[in-house]
C-alpha cells in the first residue's frame, strides 16, 4: 500500500516525457490512440490513488486507533495524516478541474449546434460568409464541415479537396472524442497536459495523412496547409495570439517525408505505461480495504 | 492541378462530397458560374450532367440561386444562412479561447519567420 499508492503519481510523470517522441516516430493514428488510452488510464489511477490516500485518514480516526490498540496490535499508520489531508485537497481541486472541463466541452457543443442552424440537415458543407479564414469539423450525426468564404477563396480546387478530406477524417475517426478524453485526463491530472497537447497535434497529423491518401498526393496536401496557414496568418496579427507553437510547419515538414511506421512495440510500451498505474491502484485498494478491515473487525 | 486526377478517383467521391465541392467552388469566386465553368474548375473528369444534377439538388435545398440578371444558366451561392453562421461564429470567437479554439481548426497561426519560410516554399514550388 505504502508503495503502490504513490507509484501511479510517479508513473504519470513518465508519460508526458515520452509522448513527444512517440508523436514524432509512430504513425499518428496509432500514436494518438495509445497515448489517449494511456492518459485516461493514468488519470483514473492517480485520481483513485488520491481517493485512497484521503480514505486512509479514516485509519487515524480515534475509534479506529483505539480499537487498533485494544486488539494489542500496534497499527503502523499507513498514511501520514498530512498526506491524507493533502490528498483530500488535491482531490477537491481535481473535481473542480474536471467539472470545469466538462462545462467547457458542453459550451463548445452548444456553440457548434448554433452554427448549424438554418442549414439543410443533409448537407456536409456549412459555409460561413466571413472574411476570417477558418475551417473546422463539427462532430455529430451527421458530422459537418464549416469553412468560411475567405478560406474557400484562398485555396485552389485541389487544395480545397485536401481541406475537405482532412476535416472528413476528423469526423470519420471521431477525433473529437479522442481529444475530449485526453482533455478530461489532463484536467484530472495536470501532469498529463503535455500528453493532451501531443494528442491534439497527432489528430491533426492523422487527418493530414488521411487527406494525403485520399487526394493521392502529399505535395498538394502540404501546399494546402501552407496556403491556409499563410492566409490565416495574414488575417490576424501574429503577435496578438499565442498560437505559434510551430504546429503547422511541423505538419508540413512531416508531409515532406514518408509517413511514419506503425511501431507496435512502442505502442505496446505506451499502453503498458498506462496500464501499470491502474494495476498498482487496484493493488493499493486491496491493501487499504484489508487494513481497514483488520482494524475494524 | 485540376484535371490530372484519374476518372476512377472522381467516381470514388460520393454525391455528398461532390455537393460540397460544387458549393465550395461557387463560394470561392466573386462571380456567378455556369455548370461548364464549375466542371472546368473542379476537373477530374467530372461529367457535365453530374455537375448539373448536383446544382439542381443544391438549388432545391436553397443553397444556391440562379443568377437572374446575369448570364443564363449561371449560379451563385445563397448568402442568408451563411451570414447568420458567420455572425454566430464571430460571436463564439469573441467570447474568448473557448469554444472555437478548442476545436481542431485546419490551421493555427504563424510566427513571422515561419510565414517567410512557407511563402518561399509556395513561391518556388518546392512543396
Amino acid at each position: 500500500m505504502r508503495f503502490d499508492v504513490y507509484t501511479p503519481l510517479l508513473l504519470s510523470l513518465l508519460l508526458p516525457v515520452i509522448s513527444p517522441a512517440i508523436g514524432r516516430r509512430v504513425a499518428p493514428a496509432l500514436a494518438a490512440r495509445v497515448l489517449t488510452s494511456a492518459a485516461v488510464l493514468t488519470a483514473a489511477a492517480t485520481t483513485w490513488s488520491l481517493v485512497l490516500l484521503a480514505t486512509a485518514l479514516l485509519g487515524d480516526a480515534p475509534p479506529v486507533v483505539r480499537e487498533a490498540r485494544e486488539n494489542g496490535r500496534p497499527l503502523a499508520d499507513p498514511v501520514p495524516e498530512v498526506i491524507g489531508i493533502a490528498a483530500g485537497v488535491a482531490l477537491a481541486v481535481v473535481m473542480w478541474r474536471v467539472h470545469r472541463a466538462v462545462r467547457a466541452e458542453r459550451g463548445t457543443r452548444r456553440a457548434l449546434r448554433r452554427l448549424c442552424a438554418g442549414h439543410p440537415a443533409d448537407t456536409e458543407l456549412i459555409v460561413a460568409a466571413s472574411p476570417v479564414p477558418q475551417a473546422f469539423a463539427i462532430p455529430g450525426s451527421p458530422g459537418r464541415i464549416l469553412v468560411t468564404s475567405a478560406m474557400l477563396s484562398a485555396l485552389e480546387p485541389p487544395e480545397r479537396r485536401v481541406l475537405f478530406a482532412h476535416e472528413r477524417a476528423h469526423l470519420t475517426h471521431r477525433h473529437g472524442i479522442l481529444v475530449t478524453a485526453a482533455t478530461l485526463a489532463a484536467a484530472a491530472n495536470p501532469l498529463l497536459g503535455p500528453v493532451r497537447a501531443a494528442v491534439t497535434f497527432l489528430v491533426e497529423r492523422w487527418a493530414d495523412e488521411q487527406a494525403a491518401d485520399s487526394v493521392g498526393d502529399r505535395g498538394t496536401t502540404a501546399r494546402a496547409l501552407a496556403r491556409a496557414a499563410l492566409t490565416a496568418g495574414r488575417a490576424r496579427p501574429a503577435c496578438a495570439l499565442n498560437f505559434t507553437d510551430r504546429a503547422v510547419t511541423r505538419r508540413i515538414a512531416a508531409l515532406q517525408t514518408p509517413p511514419p511506421p506503425r511501431l507496435w512495440s512502442a505502442a505496446a510500451a505506451v499502453l503498458a505505461l498506462g496500464t501499470l498505474p491502474a494495476l498498482l491502484a487496484v493493488d493499493a485498494t486491496g491493501d487499504l480495504f484489508g487494513l481497514l478491515g483488520s482494524v475494524l473487525a | 492541378m485540376a484535371g490530372t486526377d484519374s476518372r476512377g478517383r472522381v467516381e470514388r467521391r460520393s454525391a455528398g462530397e461532390l455537393e460540397s465541392e460544387v458549393l465550395a467552388s461557387l463560394w470561392a469566386t466573386e462571380r456567378p458560374l455556369t455548370p461548364a465553368e464549375i466542371q472546368a474548375e473542379i476537373g477530374g473528369g467530372l461529367a457535365y450532367n453530374t455537375v448539373h444534377t448536383i446544382l439542381k439538388r443544391l438549388y432545391d435545398k436553397g443553397l444556391v440561386l440562379r443568377d437572374a440578371d446575369g448570364r443564363r444558366g449561371a449560379y451563385r451561392p445563397a448568402k442568408n444562412a451563411a451570414e447568420l453562421t458567420a455572425e454566430a461564429m464571430h460571436e463564439a470567437l469573441d467570447r474568448g479561447p473557448d469554444p472555437i479554439a478548442a476545436l481542431q481548426q485546419f490551421v493555427s497561426g504563424l510566427s513571422p519567420e515561419e510565414e517567410r519560410a512557407l511563402r518561399d516554399l509556395l513561391g518556388r514550388g518546392g512543396l
